[in-house]
């Protein structure tokens, strides 16, 4: 526990250090002893799990702390072994079905109903329902949710679901219908800078705001990062000057470059180095829907205006097609390569422009 | 053989050369002139069976019968008639080999130079002969054709070839009368039709016949195409004969139908075709017991003896693959092993299907004299048929049946056979003889293991030499590689074929067959048998052309995909006189697109394909200013990607046929007339294997993060988000000095540090680099996962730091692992907790002690004063005194001992005797 990160982070709804009016909402809800299941959502970074654990704490109470990992073992109707790591306490249990690949509907299957299953012996002192938490739950296949549906009602005695995932659009219709969905927005700037603020005070640092607001801006607000980012300069600089160059994720930088060798050249030879770095990325676990993310976000800062609709309208269609098909590479090349084309014809046009 | 010898008046090297050949054909001229002396000495003194019954049992003499009976007689009739003709090219070579010597003799005659001996690979296939378009002379009594007036007797030979006998009312029939005669005459009233009227009946039937068949004959000798070439009747006739028989002849494939029956008539490769012959022969010392001709001077002579001849050979071959035939040489003049068998035991013949391997086998061995035993692929071939299968085929013999040959062994396709079966095979192989020469009480050892060596030869059939399987048996195995077909000789029997079977066909549009089907003999007979079942009678290139029949299903290998993918064709200039077509990629758009979609559809793998052409499209020199090709062509490539997805997922593989559609456009985008450089997709693959290690590493050290931080991080955030950060931080600026000598701030970063590496399971471990320099590497090597080629490097520690963290490490998780296990023994950790608290620590061992001292004084006084119940008031007072008294010694003695830190205690049967409680943290 000697991350900052780990070693501030709040655990109880009272101690939440922003959006207090959904801790107190959150409060409410479990005040009462009861509540359906949820769906948390929100970008990574967030605080979501750190609000689920405090509202887990808040009904409860301590024993939820107790965590141990369990690895198990689940065998699937071909026979197929499928190894899982949960997290458990005694009254709640975390899996992350997406870990099993497209097998995770297995997992649902059999994991979920044993747990729901099961009834909480010696109800009348403790809460009669176990908490179930699925994480990434936007990375589950559509058969999984289709499994997870029944469930989720036919167990509503024994057990609640609390899931959690980055955006709603991948979960299906008929889950997010039977879910209290609460989003948990990004900090903003000045909640983030707060943070990182009483973090460095609790540790004898004097943290100049300065730099506070850099930290947050290049974290993109993700507190995880900005906490992160505030230990490693830390580490890097003690007396912390404002100017001080904070440092960021490799990937990010990289994607910026790849980014930029799109914009100075178009050539298919340049295409085949773009390729390569895309390469790069995909094998250093950075998911294809991030890198055309990061890939659109540098791209249309650096192209004019005119171009941004339409660039933006291409990263969609070719971002459904990623989502849809296997093979990454081909449809980040496919929007690489229309993306080149546009701006191409588009600087070729201008340049026309100039010259009558 | 003499009669052999003195007709050919061979020159000597040629007899050299062709030793094996010779001997072959001789032993086969020497089996059946056994058989034609045998039945020299006519019907009268050796007769067959039937002939008996015949004789002894009169029965209305149908014609059949008589036919039969006239077979011999005939035959040798024939063989006379034939040495008499034997100056005019008169034989009817039929397609079908005659296997009789008497047949044989006058086609070779026919012949006198023995370049033409169908040896030398070019003159190769015997144009047939044309026959005399009149049947031979009626003085002669043995007709060609059925005679038109008259009853004859048709008389067939074992090689199929006919010949009529006019029937005359000679001895025969009168015997046949005047059996008949008391029968008749005795008006037994048997038959309700006397036999006279029954005879006039079936002669006038009969001729009917004859005459409906004559007028069909002729007909057809009309309709018949070329009129030089007269089809032989005797194949008509004989189908005639039986219409069960015709039946079969028709439904049977033309490539049973005029397969090879003999050596000569072989269109493989001669000289594999001579390697195989003369391999098997050196089976023959062992099998047959036959010595080895020993020809010592031979191989001296090779050489001159190669030149002298290769040039009359006229084959371009020879020279070419010189080194190679001497190799080949060499390896068939090796000694035969300490068994007299040859030193491959096994030849293994491999080409591409179509060339006619299993037909050599099968002949060579027929004419080495051996029964053939194959086993194919449709066999089962799984470990123990396939071992019970070889010991059959090797070490028995049929019984029953004519042939006593020793057997040999033909299995086919074995690059199919699972690597058990194969390793059977080598085990056959490498059998030793158990009872040469190993002693008594050995053998009896080994009694169950023990069968006889392998004394019987193999032959092999594969279609791809490297299979993996078969890499054991490569090394072992004479390897024959059958070399492609000559297209002049295919497309010469192509001819003959199609004459035969009255279809017109140029030598052109033959050859252009043969190309198209890559010289594969048994496509190009099937595609010629096809096309004379839907009626065509004339074969030109353009029939050829358009047909798909002929085509295999070929498999080219990708690399040639890639290449005519991304390679326009080159405009070949048309054959004047051949009749040749353009090739089948050169013409316009839509021939262009057939020709690729075909390629695409026949190579299957899909993936490999566009992985292939993914990797290639964006080297390939085209004009492409604007990026619109390369855009469309990722667009198809997300398409298939996408049709991929659907088709695997929703197993819908009938989408599979719109794959290959992605070959042709990006053939029609990217094709240059440039000679493509194409390399193999690797990417992929690659890219794979490095996430996959990637995630590997990932998970171990997600492994072992303790469960509190464990739920915290998901391997998405810690890629995304913390690796990097998270690597920085553990890599803070250190004193290079000892850490004792760490002022208390630079302590608690230490111990930061320390926490922060052992909750996130990160750890540094020594290693050697190849250069024999020592590094320490952080363990589960998370750094590759963030490091990101040309970005500025990160940081490092110095070998010193990373070294002093390590020992701290360690030192940490040993006080943890301690703690841990205080925690799991509260007991242990009381006694800790009194330890430290208590003053004195000998105190523990003092108590110990004086427990000791007591249990063993409390158990010893009951087996004192066990003795009778009035004494037990008694001995009790006495054991309190006594106990007060002893106490005094037993304590002093216990703190004497327990003065001391070291303190003995003998355990009985133990060895640990000294002992004492050590900890961790005193070491440390």
């Amino acid at each position: 526990m000697s991350l900052w990160l780990d070693k501030y982070r709040p655990t109880s709804l009272g101690k939440l250090d922003y959006h207090k009016e959904q801790a107190t909402q959150l409060k409410n809800l479990v005040q009462c002893g009861d509540f359906p299941h949820l769906l948390v959502y929100g970008p990574s970074g967030a605080g979501k799990k750190t609000r689920i654990m405090c509202l887990l704490r808040e009904l409860y109470g301590a024993g939820v702390e107790k965590l141990r990992i369990e690895h198990q073992t689940i065998v699937a109707p071909s026979k197929k072994k499928i190894e899982i790591n949960t997290i458990a306490s005694n009254y709640h249990l975390e899996v992350n079905p997406s870990d099993a690949g497209n097998q995770d509907r297995v997992v649902i299957q059999e994991l979920i109903k044993t747990v729901a299953q099961s009834q909480q012996i010696q109800s009348s002192t403790q809460r009669e329902f176990k908490v179930v938490l699925l994480t990434e739950v936007d990375r589950l296949t559509k058969d999984a949710q289709h499994a997870l549906r029944r469930t989720m009602e036919k167990y509503m005695g024994t057990c609640r679901l609390i899931l959690c995932s980055t955006s709603t659009s991948k979960v299906i219709g008929p889950i997010r219908s039977r879910c209290l969905a609460i989003r948990v927005p990004l900090p903003s700037t000045e909640e983030v800078c707060n943070v990182l603020t009483s973090v460095c005070k609790k540790e004898g640092l004097l943290l100049p705001p300065e730099l506070a607001k850099q930290i947050s801006e290049k974290s993109g607000r993700n507190l995880r990062k900005a906490l992160l980012m505030c230990e490693a300069c830390r580490v890097q600089q003690y007396p912390f000057s404002a100017d001080q160059d904070v440092p960021v994720t490799d990937w990010e930088v990289y994607l910026r470059e790849t980014a930029n060798a799109i914009v100075s050249q178009q050539s298919p030879q340049r295409l085949l180095e773009v390729r390569a770095r895309l390469y790069e990325l995909l094998t250093h676990c950075i998911p294809p829907d991030v890198i055309m993310k990061g890939l659109v976000t540098e791209l249309l800062s650096n192209c004019d205006g005119q171009l941004k609709t339409e660039v933006a309208h291409m990263a969609a269609y070719y971002e459904h097609r990623l989502q849809l098909g296997s093979k990454a590479i081909y449809h980040l090349e496919a929007f690489t390569a229309k993306f080149m084309a546009i701006y191409k014809k588009f600087m070729e046009d201008g340049l026309d422009a100039m010259m009558f | 053989m003499d009669e052999y010898d003195e007709l050919f008046e061979v020159p000597d090297d040629f007899d050299d050369q062709f030793a094996d050949e010779l001997d072959a054909l001789a032993q086969m001229e020497d089996e059946s002139s056994k058989l034609g002396s045998r039945q020299k000495p006519g019907p009268g003194d050796d007769i067959s069976d039937i002939e008996h019954l015949l004789v002894d049992q009169p029965i209305t003499p149908k014609a059949k019968r008589q036919k039969q009976d006239a077979v011999r007689v005939s035959k040798r009739l024939f063989n006379s008639l034939q040495t008499q003709e034997s100056k005019a090219p008169s034989q009817s070579d039929d397609i079908t080999p005659p296997s009789s010597p008497e047949q044989y003799e006058p086609s070779r005659t026919a012949r006198s130079t023995p370049a033409v001996l169908d040896i030398s690979g070019f003159a190769t296939i015997p144009e047939t002969p044309r026959r005399p378009p009149t049947a031979a002379p009626a003085s002669l009594h043995v007709l060609r054709r059925p005679p038109l007036d008259g009853e004859y007797i048709s008389v067939t030979d074992s090689s199929g070839s006919r010949v009529y006998l006019r029937q005359k009312d000679d001895t025969g029939t009168k015997v046949v009368e005047s059996r008949m005669v008391p029968n008749s005459q005795g008006a037994l009233g048997l038959l309700a039709v006397p036999i006279s009227v029954m005879r006039e009946q079936e002669a006038e039937r009969h001729h009917h016949r004859v005459v409906e068949e004559s007028q069909r004959l002729s007909e057809l000798l009309a309709s018949s195409v070329n009129d030089v070439f007269v089809e032989p009747e005797s194949r008509e006739d004989k189908e005639n004969d039986d219409p069960e028989d015709t039946e079969g002849q028709t439904s049977r494939l033309w490539v049973d139908r005029f397969s090879p029956r003999h050596y000569t008539e072989l269109l493989s490769d001669d000289f594999t075709n001579r390697c195989l012959l003369k391999w098997l022969k050196l089976w023959d010392t062992v099998v047959f017991g036959r010595e080895r001709k020993s020809r010592p001077a031979r191989f001296d002579r090779q050489a001159p003896n190669q030149n002298s001849f290769k040039p009359n050979q006229a084959n371009p071959n020879p020279n070419r693959f010189k080194s190679k035939i001497e190799v080949t040489e060499e390896l068939l003049e090796a000694e035969l092993d300490q068994y007299k068998r040859p030193k491959y035991k096994v030849a293994l013949l491999s080409g591409p299907p179509g060339l006619g391997k299993t037909t050599l086998a099968h002949i060579i061995a027929k004419h080495a004299g051996y029964n053939v035993v194959e086993i194919n692929a449709s066999d089962d071939r799984s470990a123990e048929v396939f071992q019970k299968r070889i010991d059959t085929a090797t070490q028995m013999k049929s019984v029953l049946g004519a042939n006593e040959r020793p057997n040999c062994l033909i299995i086919d396709e074995i690059d199919g056979a699972p690597a058990a079966a194969i390793n059977i095979l080598l085990a056959t192989l490498n059998k030793k003889d158990g009872h040469g020469g190993e002693a008594g009480s050995e053998t009896a050892k080994k009694k169950k293991k023990k069968e006889s060596l392998l004394l019987r030869p193999i032959i092999c059939i594969c279609n791809d030499l490297y299979v993996p399987a078969l890499r054991p048996l490569r090394l072992q195995a004479f390897l024959l590689n059958f070399p492609q077909t000559q297209p002049s000789r295919l497309a010469q029997r192509l001819a003959e074929i199609s004459l035969r079977q009255g279809m017109k066909a140029d030598t052109g549009s033959l050859m252009s067959l043969c190309e198209k089907t890559d010289n594969d003999i048994r496509s190009c007979i099937n595609t010629l048998q096809f096309l004379h079942g839907r009626g065509h009678k004339q074969v030109d290139s353009k029939t050829i052309q358009c047909i798909s029949v002929g085509q295999k299903d070929q498999n080219k290998g990708l690399f040639h995909l890639w290449q005519e993918i991304f390679q326009l064709p080159r405009i070949k200039r048309k054959r004047i006189g051949q009749g040749f077509e353009e090739a089948p990629g050169s013409g316009g758009g839509a021939q262009r697109f057939q020709h690729i979609l075909n390629l695409a559809y026949s190579s299957g793998e899909y993936e490999k394909v566009s992985q292939g052409l993914y990797e290639n499209y964006l080297s390939m020199r085209v004009r492409d200013p604007n990026l619109q090709s390369v855009c469309e062509a990722l667009d198809w490539l997300s398409f298939s990607d996408r049709l991929n997805q659907v088709i695997l997922h929703g197993q819908n593989f009938s989408l599979m046929r719109y794959l290959p559609f992605l070959s042709v456009t990006f053939h029609f985008l990217f094709a240059h007339t440039h000679v493509p450089r194409i390399s193999y997709p690797h990417s992929q693959h690659e890219a794979a294997s490095r996430l996959v290690s990637c995630k590997n590493a990932l998970c171990t050290m997600l492994a072992d993060i303790p469960a509190c931080i464990r739920m915290r991080i998901s391997q998405l955030s810690l890629t995304l988000d913390m690796l990097t950060l998270l690597l920085d931080i553990i890599c803070p600026k250190l004193r290079p000095v000892n850490p004792q000598l760490f002022s208390s701030r630079e302590k608690e970063q230490m111990r930061e540090l320390i926490d922060t590496m052992l909750a996130y399971n990160l750890s540094y471990r020594q290693d050697r680099t190849p250069e024999g320099q020592y590094a320490y590497m952080l363990e589960p090597r998370v750094e590759e996962v963030v490091r990101y080629p040309g970005l500025p490097p990160r940081r490092q520690l110095t070998y010193q730091a990373k070294q002093t963290i390590s020992r701290e490490m360690e030192q940490e998780k040993m006080r943890r692992a301690e703690q841990l296990m205080l925690q799991r023994n509260p007991v242990v950790k009381e006694k800790e907790e009194k330890k430290i608290a208590g003053p004195k620590p000998t105190r523990n061992h003092q108590q110990r002690l004086e427990n000791i001292v007591k249990q063993t004084t409390v158990e010893t006084r009951p087996e004192v004063d066990f003795f009778g119940r009035a004494v037990a008031p008694k001995p009790q007072r006495l054991q309190t005194s006594s106990d007060t008294g002893e106490k005094c010694p037993v304590l002093s003695m216990g703190t004497a001992v327990g003065n001391s830190d070291v303190w003995f205690r003998f355990n009985e049967g133990m060895s640990n005797a000294v002992r004492r409680n050590v900890y961790i943290r005193e070491l440390l």
